[in-house]
């Protein structure tokens, strides 16, 4: 029996069951659909967070207040988070002291909220970020399409000056040029001294809709607060990160007097990672996060293989008498091997087919959702890997579960097969 | 010269407790273009003879050459190929492939000896031809009446040109009329040089034959020519 016989017929059998086919195609499609749209969701996830540091530049350090240890055994995890972000060990003279350091080439202390900024009739909820007018360079790289930065001299004087985001911009002037114009932001009036341009998101954050402030205007007008948040710092030297690291370690712990010869993150008052370092530790969460689900996927496939050796055992019996006719017409083992092993390859190519397309049209809307929900430009990815994987996952499916079935057939006695009834 | 030889044939049937003789030392030959009937009553093992003959089943012991090889060196898939190029069965119950045409029913023989697609047609169109069914050739099998179905099944039977055709009770479905009708089909094969071994329990069926072996307790009663052979398209059998 030649190969297009053999599909000639697994058609014909298949379509003159058209319901039971499709459904036992059902399990196959789930399976296959879902393990390339988790596939396609990580892989985006991770093209995301590449992209969010990446614009930021691949040299950033991090310095928060609290220790790593206070984290960890947070079970009481939002208790944990507010103290964080009370924690008021972190000092504008720390940024002044790691700003000085010789590894490191910008730093920019961090206060910030969110607050609604008013102009007239309008008004705008936006993060605010108080910083220094090279803050804002190192983390917005975007031009200035009005007016200019802030000046030193306003982080000396809190002065009363903001620069806007390109969506603030938009959403409280329109058209007009906002130099000059005072908006009000908890109470307190501000000029518009500048506006940047689009930037879109980065690590996580909208920078369209953010204001910036003078860090200490940011502290001591608006937070009421003496501490700072965060500094950003960008090493010299992309090699010598982790020396930068801790370079900054021992400094602040020098200043914040703690006695910590062996280095041990959970004494200190304060957390030290670079960009690079989480930014691995996300792609590892990630990976094993789609691996997670990925496998979960990947039993509902296992249940679809079972479901296809379910109903080509029912086909073997129901056949049965045909089976015997087509071995006393002269059909080998093999032949009916073969038959059969086909079918349940159709089964599978097809189903694997149709879940691939499924899956794609499933991250898709994924990217499209995910895109909306969180404001940012999800990339969709093409599980290409995935893809060809579902595939072959299909094929060795078919031929698994088909072949106990296809076995049974073609060791069928032809005299007891034309005799079943 | 003999297209079969059989020498003490036995078969026996055992499913661990009991064993059952179905044959006891059966002996016989066939010539070339004999139309041979067995006969005897339910049980004497007239089908069980048949199905060994027919490669289909593998006596216990003895001795069965078809067409000068001996069987028992046969392995399965020769045994498979024999069937598809030297014989061809009817069976009882038709057994056509439901949701399929006639002309793909009477095709499935070649389905598995590798001919062209013009030469399959070309045999399977002839073959319905003789048995009448030409015309019928696109309709499926559930669409025949019962003489119909049977006479698509000998033409399944046939287009391979085997040597040798096996009817299992081939009226046994089928009213007088259209018996009567395959039965003439079948006597008009042995005309064309066609062996026929035809298993049946009715004597008037038999009577078409040219010679009757009757069966009883697995054993060969009776070998004898038939007298007065009886001609199907003469008339009514009944």
């Amino acid at each position: 029996m030649n190969l297009r016989d053999s599909i000639k017929t697994a058609l014909i059998s298949l379509k003159s069951n058209k319901t039971r086919s499709a459904l036992t195609m059902l399990g196959i499609v789930i399976g296959i659909s879902s393990v390339v749209t988790m596939v396609s969701i990580g892989n985006g996830a991770k093209q995301l967070i590449i992209g969010q540091f990446s614009t930021l530049g691949s040299n950033n350090i991090f310095i928060e207040p609290g220790s790593f240890s206070k984290k960890m055994e947070g079970n009481q995890g939002m208790q944990s988070m507010l103290e964080e972000m009370t924690i008021k060990t972190l000092k504008y003279e720390d940024y002044k002291a790691i700003e000085k350091d010789p590894l490191i080439s910008k730093a920019a202390p961090l206060a910030f909220g969110a607050e609604k900024i008013f102009y007239k009739g309008n008004d705008f909820k936006v993060t605010y970020l108080g910083t220094t007018p090279e803050g804002i360079n190192i983390l917005n790289k975007a031009e200035f399409i009005y007016g200019n930065n802030f000046t030193e001299e306003d982080v000396k004087s809190l002065g009363r000056d903001v620069v806007l985001g390109y969506k603030v911009k938009e959403t409280l002037f329109g058209e007009e040029d906002p130099i000059g114009k005072i908006v009000r932001i908890k109470g307190n009036n501000f000029r518009v001294i500048g506006s940047l341009d689009q930037q879109g998101t980065q690590m996580f954050m909208n920078l369209d809709e953010v204001i910036y402030l003078p860090i200490t205007t940011a502290q001591k007008v608006i937070l009421g607060v003496d501490h700072i948040q965060e500094i950003v710092a960008q090493a010299k030297d992309e090699n010598r990160i982790e020396e930068a690291v801790e370079s900054i370690r021992l400094t602040i712990r020098e200043r914040h007097a703690i006695d910590n010869p062996e280095g041990d993150p959970a004494k200190d008052d304060f957390k030290v990672v670079s960009q690079k370092e989480t930014a691995e530790i996300l792609d590892t969460v990630i990976s094993i996060f789609t691996m997670f689900l990925s496998s979960v996927a990947a039993i509902a496939l296992l249940v679809g293989g079972i479901g296809i050796m379910n109903i080509m055992l029912v086909s073997v019996t129901e056949r049965t008498k045909e089976i015997g006719l087509r071995k006393a017409v002269g059909a080998r083992r093999s032949d009916v091997m073969t038959q059969f092993l086909i079918e349940a390859l159709i089964l599978t190519l097809i189903g694997g087919l149709i879940g691939i397309f499924f899956g794609l049209v499933f991250s898709l809307l994924a990217s499209f959702i995910l895109g909306a929900v969180l404001s940012i430009s999800w990339q969709f990815s093409f599980p290409l890997n995935a893809v060809a994987w579902a595939f072959c996952v299909a094929t060795a499916i078919g031929l698994v579960f088909g072949l106990y079935p296809a076995r049974r057939a073609s060791k069928l006695n032809p005299i007891e097969a034309l005799r079943y009834e | 010269m003999n297209i079969i030889e059989v020498k003490d044939l036995r078969k026996v049937y055992s499913n661990g407790y009991v064993s059952t003789v179905a044959l006891d030392g059966v002996s016989f030959d066939v010539k070339e273009g004999e139309f041979l009937a067995i006969v005897g009553s339910s049980g004497c093992g007239k089908s069980t003879l048949m199905h060994i003959l027919g490669l289909l089943d593998r006596p216990t012991s003895g001795f069965y050459n078809f067409g000068g090889k001996n069987v028992f060196e046969m392995s399965d898939d020769e045994a498979a190929r024999v069937r598809n190029k030297k014989m061809g069965f009817v069976f009882q119950s038709f057994n056509l492939l439901p949701r399929t045409s006639i002309f793909n029913n009477v095709k499935l023989p070649l389905v598995y000896g590798g001919l062209s697609d013009e030469k399959e047609k070309e045999m399977v169109l002839s073959a319905l031809e003789s048995v009448g069914l030409k015309d019928k050739a696109n309709n499926f099998s559930n669409q025949l009446s019962g003489g119909e179905q049977q006479r698509a099944a000998i033409a399944r039977a046939l287009v391979n040109h085997p040597a040798i055709i096996f009817a299992d009770e081939p009226t046994g479905n089928l009213d007088s009329l259209s018996g009567q009708n395959v039965l003439e089909l079948l006597q008009d094969l042995n005309d064309d040089g066609h062996t026929i071994i035809l298993v049946t329990h009715e004597k008037y069926t038999s009577e078409m034959a040219q010679r009757i072996i009757e069966m009883k307790d697995g054993k060969i009663v009776l070998d004898e020519k038939v007298e007065n052979r009886k001609l199907a398209k003469n008339g009514l059998i009944k």
